[in-house]
């Protein structure tokens, strides 16, 4: 699984440059995550734009992420499709991600934040 | 009612198939009059349903066959999925629920049924002799 990723000073900025994330890829994806929050990395931006299609298994690797993370930092999600949107919506996760139309808007909201 | 037309998708149990079966029914999906957050929550379904029996009845194994019929009728779209694995006792599905305000309730996993039921207007389940069919149906609204 491609996912491009860059620190705009302490915040890591990750998009998947893939147009899938299901089951097949959400193993890696979740590790990968894993290790960028283990080096220290707290603030993190998904950004989501690439991607059309996500099942329940690449949200629980999201999830997982953001778990990880806990009170120590955020993770944040930027520029979701209208359809991927639907499945947060449908899995009432829309209430526990902070979600923004661009990566700039995202970026913004996690500086200001202590 | 008899089905206009069928169509029926074989995979081998392997994860990395079933986004080809996704993809087919999202391509059948955007042959008829429905918009495209539909057509993604009908590929959805799908592939919530063959991933759970790849997971659940076949442990993960690949060599066995998960076999999809797509039922196009004038009213409705029905997928049928087959396997000859473990069965499941929806009975014993857990609920999904959780505080959206607690962090440590969030559900990495479990959704899959919650989606099946929510976005599905019927989902059936059944096993006879071994075989373990799950039934999903989408009503279809007429266009105009």
């Amino acid at each position: 699984m491609q996912l491009k990723h860059n620190n705009v000073e302490d915040v890591l900025i990750v998009r998947p440059l893939e147009k899938r994330i299901d089951a097949s890829t959400a193993t890696e994806f979740k590790q990968k995550m894993n290790e960028w929050i283990d080096s220290g990395n707290r603030r993190i931006v998904l950004n989501l734009s690439e991607v059309d299609f996500i099942d329940s298994s690449g949200l629980g690797a999201i999830i997982s992420g953001f778990k990880k993370i806990g009170n120590n930092g955020n993770l944040v999600i930027c520029v979701v499709k209208e359809s991927v949107m639907s499945l947060f919506r449908l899995t009432r996760m829309n209430r526990v991600f902070d979600i923004y139309a661009s990566e700039n808007e995202a970026l913004e909201a996690l500086s200001g934040k202590a | 009612m008899k089905a206009a037309n069928m169509i029926r998708l074989i995979i081998d149990s392997r994860l990395e198939n079933v986004s080809l079966v996704g993809s087919a029914v999202r391509g059948i999906a955007n042959t008829l009059y429905i918009d495209s957050t539909t057509s993604y929550q009908l590929e959805l379904c799908v592939v919530e349903a063959v991933t759970n029996e790849i997971k659940h009845a076949y442990h993960g194994q690949a060599g066995h066959s998960v076999e999809i019929d797509v039922l196009l009728y004038p009213d409705r779209l029905t997928f049928k999925i087959y396997n000859r694995g473990k069965s499941m006792n929806p009975a014993k599905v857990a609920p999904f629920s959780f505080d959206p305000s607690n962090i440590e309730t969030l559900p990495e996993g479990g959704m899959g049924v919650y989606i099946l039921q929510s976005l599905m207007d019927e989902v059936h389940y059944k096993s006879i002799n071994g075989q373990n069919i799950l039934t999903l149906v989408k009503y279809l609204k007429k266009p105009g």
